[in-house]
């Protein structure tokens, strides 16, 4: 796989980028497409513990709490190698955190151990009335098989519940045909006077937590674009076409170019973003590095030409996950309509 | 979506097509005819294609060597199976041949892009028996399918062009001598013995006849590009393989093996060397622009759900309330006609050279010899002889020029990849504008989404498409010089 270290980091960091990168291409790379093809909750969980020997399944949560305590650029430079190998797993591995995010901020005693999966219930409609919840999220990450729920209902000062699966109240309809990331097992959430287990927060937390999703997207986002450039390298050494091969042919440096400018303009805006508290610096990062992530999946695809489009090459798959990082949490749309009211409030 | 649709889309069609209303008064009997073929293809949208199109192509994930026959005994009932024979052989019609196929696709794959592939690439499979003026075959293959037709039963066709290792190359002359050619067809006394691989053959693995596309002397390719007919019953033929697609599933493409298959002389359509010029490129010439169109129907069929999507309530609010989503809709309205515009432009350039052929009264007087007769043996011997094919193609090219094919060439590769380029940005907006829900629209647009990506990748990528265009139209290069008949081995 190529590599592009254009981003000068501390120590730290780039051991953190190689052990996940290590981690991601023994147990991720070979079993991408099968995870793709099958997706179960049981493979996941069993991929995931070995996560969970960096930390991941409890990265922002400060390490006194028993958590892996990494700062958010370390947790998206962790994501992003993940992504260039499966981003389907780091998806799941966000959302996870993110759905645990809530308890790094306030909660004393936090149920982290074995709460993997845990299913992040937004964007939707919920509200919270006497530790009872309501409402209807119509898309999530990480439903099937999840040991835990956090919720963000909107009234209640947007306080923030936790619910098991098991609880009472709670139907959760997965997906029949998600695109992509699919090992994440998608669908949708019910709930019917559901009995919350916990209530972590009574402040409204959903900023910070769209803050590191988005965050968090993006960095998949750029693994993604990664993937897409190596594969599409290799490919592109191999095959020939019109007397040479396709790797000498001008429109396909082009675009191979391009992912190469995204990747370098994609991780900076997202480690600016992670260096700010600001969410404006996080959606705008997002916006970029999906939007990019898409293109370059799609070209990948288009450089592999009718190999592309079959699932052996693998390639086809970066352009159905791509497509999803840039669908959650909200559409790019609505992002900018936010990214703008945030700019008036100012 | 609207279950509407069988009643209204025959008036729409004109409506959608002003240039056709505007052919209307000239020609009310063809045009008509065109309007009832695309109220028919709406019907079996409705009746057959949409019903199961999200459910197959789940289905085919898990199952990639499933077919669905009964959707294709069912298109038999609106005769999707002879769009593009001409009315003298049995077809529907002789004036409108390319632009009826084009509005056809495009109906049918506004429902489901791999529906619409399996019937096109039929067509794509017939579409070198007519450009070659192979006669003989016409009485024998063409009747078979129409027979067979209005009893219910597909006769499927495919066109054998790509190989594992060569695929844009062997569709443009300017590569096809530098190209990696796995497949030879050595001459032998009567025939000719094939050997080697085909891949992502559309319809491949289903067709009872398949065009293909071979080099007697791989030292040689473009002096010696042939057109074989292949009877999938041909001993030393297989079909290996069938790949995964991402999208437009319901339509298999296959690997095709051969293993020293012996096709007899008679089974040369066209003469030997003329592959690419009365083969592959005037093929082309013919069915980029229904490609465009298929990108089209898919754009189409992401628009219409993406709408359906909007009007639907949720969280107290319909979408389409919003400016922003009512500009989109009018961006994708405007893709739609654009695409529409240039692919019916090439499908209309495309019918005036072939019309002229079709409807000549040499042409007809030749269909006015009885069946019985033609079916004889000694008279399909002559036509199928070199100078009888020779003769027909004369015929052929007296009408279609160098000059006219090129230029229809050009004009379908731009509708080709301007429509796929148009389609691949709708289908991606639409679902960005949607967003991750629950929807059953999602699913269908993000079926849409993963079908479009084909059409940029099918009938030559889009970088090759760009490249024809640029040769023909700027440089004012002729594709190739077509060698003439009479005249062997003038290259």
């Amino acid at each position: 796989m190529m590599r592009i270290q254009s981003i000068i980091e501390d120590q730290e960091y780039r051991f953190l980028r190689e052990t996940a990168a290590a981690y991601a291409a023994k147990e991720l790379g070979p079993r991408a497409e099968e995870l793709d093809l099958n997706p179960e909750a049981s493979a996941l969980k069993e991929i995931a513990s070995r996560a969970g020997e960096m930390g991941l399944l409890a990265a922002l949560i400060p390490e006194e709490k028993g958590g892996g305590g990494l700062d958010d650029y370390a947790f998206c430079a962790a994501l992003e190698e993940i992504a260039v190998h499966e981003a389907g797993v780091a998806a799941s591995l966000l959302i996870h955190n993110a759905a645990l995010y809530p308890l790094a901020l306030n909660a004393s005693e936090a149920p982290v151990s074995d709460s993997f999966p845990a299913c992040l219930a937004y964007p939707g409609k919920v509200s919270l009335s006497g530790g009872k919840v309501e409402g209807n999220v119509p898309f999530a990450f990480n439903a099937g098989g999840c040991q835990m729920i956090t919720v963000l209902p909107s009234n209640h000062g947007g306080a923030v519940a936790a619910l098991l699966e098991a609880a009472e109240g709670v139907e959760i309809k997965l997906d029949p045909y998600p695109m992509g990331l699919r090992i994440t097992q998608p669908g949708s959430i019910n709930f019917k006077s559901a009995e919350s287990s916990q209530i972590i927060s009574e402040t409204n937390l959903t900023g910070s937590v769209s803050r590191i999703l988005l965050l968090g997207f993006a960095s998949i986002a750029v693994g993604i674009i990664r993937n897409s450039l190596g594969k599409a390298y290799d490919y592109a050494r191999e095959r020939y076409q019109a007397g040479k091969m396709i790797i000498e042919h001008q429109q396909l440096r082009i675009f191979m170019a391009e992912m190469i400018a995204a990747i370098e303009q994609a991780r900076s805006v997202v480690k600016s973003a992670c260096d700010t508290e600001d969410i404006g610096a996080a959606v705008a990062g997002w916006l970029l590095a999906t939007e990019k992530a898409v293109k370059a999946a799609t070209d990948g695809v288009q450089i592999h030409g009718g190999y592309g489009y079959m699932r052996d090459y693998g390639m086809e798959r970066l352009m159905r996950d791509a497509k999803y990082c840039q669908m959650y949490p909200l559409t790019s749309q609505e992002a900018l309509l936010r990214l703008f009211d945030l700019y008036e409030k100012e | 979506m609207p279950a509407t649709a069988m009643n209204t889309r025959g008036k729409q069609v004109l409506l959608d097509f002003p240039a056709l209303a505007t052919l209307k008064e000239y020609d009310r009997k063809s045009i008509d005819g065109l309007v009832k073929l695309v109220e028919g293809c709406a019907q079996y949208n409705d009746r057959v294609a949409r019903p199961a199109a999200l459910e197959l192509d789940q289905r085919l994930e898990r199952d990639p060597d499933y077919f669905d026959w009964d959707l294709m005994k069912e298109a038999c009932k609106y005769r999707l199976f002879s769009l593009v024979i001409p009315k003298t052989i049995g077809g529907l019609t002789d004036k409108y041949l390319v632009t009826g196929m084009s509005l056809a696709v495009e109906e049918l794959c506004s429902a489901s892009g791999g529906i619409g592939l399996a019937i096109g690439a039929h067509s794509l499979g017939v579409a070198p028996l007519l450009t070659s003026g192979a006669m003989a075959h016409w009485d024998t293959v063409l009747h078979e399918i129409i027979e067979e037709e209005k009893k219910g039963n597909p006769v499927m066709m495919a066109y054998a062009i790509t190989e594992p290792s060569a695929g844009t190359d062997v569709e443009q002359p300017e590569f096809l001598n530098i190209a990696k050619i796995g497949m030879e067809a050595k001459k032998v006394k009567g025939g000719y013995v094939l050997n080697g691989r085909k891949c992502f053959i559309s319809g491949g693995s289903e067709a009872k006849y398949i065009t293909l596309t071979a080099s007697t002397d791989r030292n040689r390719p473009l002096e010696t590009w042939t057109t074989f007919l292949i009877d999938r019953d041909m001993e030393g033929f297989s079909v290996p393989r069938v790949e995964l697609k991402m999208g437009q599933r319901a339509c298999h493409a296959a690997e095709l093996l051969f293993e020293d298959v012996f096709v007899p002389n008679s089974h040369v359509l066209g003469y030997e060397g003329d592959g690419m010029a009365n083969g592959i490129l005037f093929v082309m010439a013919c069915s980029r622009g229904p490609v465009g169109a298929i990108a089209t129907g898919i754009a189409r069929g992401a628009y219409e759900h993406f709408l359906a999507w909007a009007r639907t309530r949720r969280n107290g609010k319909k979408p389409i309330e919003e400016d922003r989503i009512r500009m989109a809709l009018a961006d994708m309205d405007s893709a739609i006609q654009e695409n529409r515009g240039v692919y019916l432009a090439h499908s209309l350039a495309a019918d005036v050279i072939f019309r002229h052929a079709f409807t000549h009264p040499i042409f007809k007087a030749a269909f006015l010899v009885p069946r019985p007769v033609r079916a004889f043996k000694p008279y399909a011997a002559v036509l199928n002889s070199y100078y009888g094919k020779a003769l027909v193609n004369s015929l052929f090219r007296f009408f279609m020029s160098d000059e006219a094919v090129n230029d229809v060439l050009s004009k379908a590769s731009l509708a080709k990849f301007t429509c796929a380029d148009n389609s691949m940005a709708l289908t991606s907006r639409a679902l960005e504008l949607m967003g991750v829900d629950d929807s059953e629209e999602r699913r269908w647009v993000e079926m849409f989404y993963r079908d479009a990506k084909l059409t940029q990748i099918y009938e030559g990528t889009n970088q090759l498409n760009r490249l024809v265009v640029y040769n023909i139209d700027m440089e004012k290069r002729q594709a190739m010089e077509v060698p003439r008949p009479f005249k062997r081995g003038v290259r």
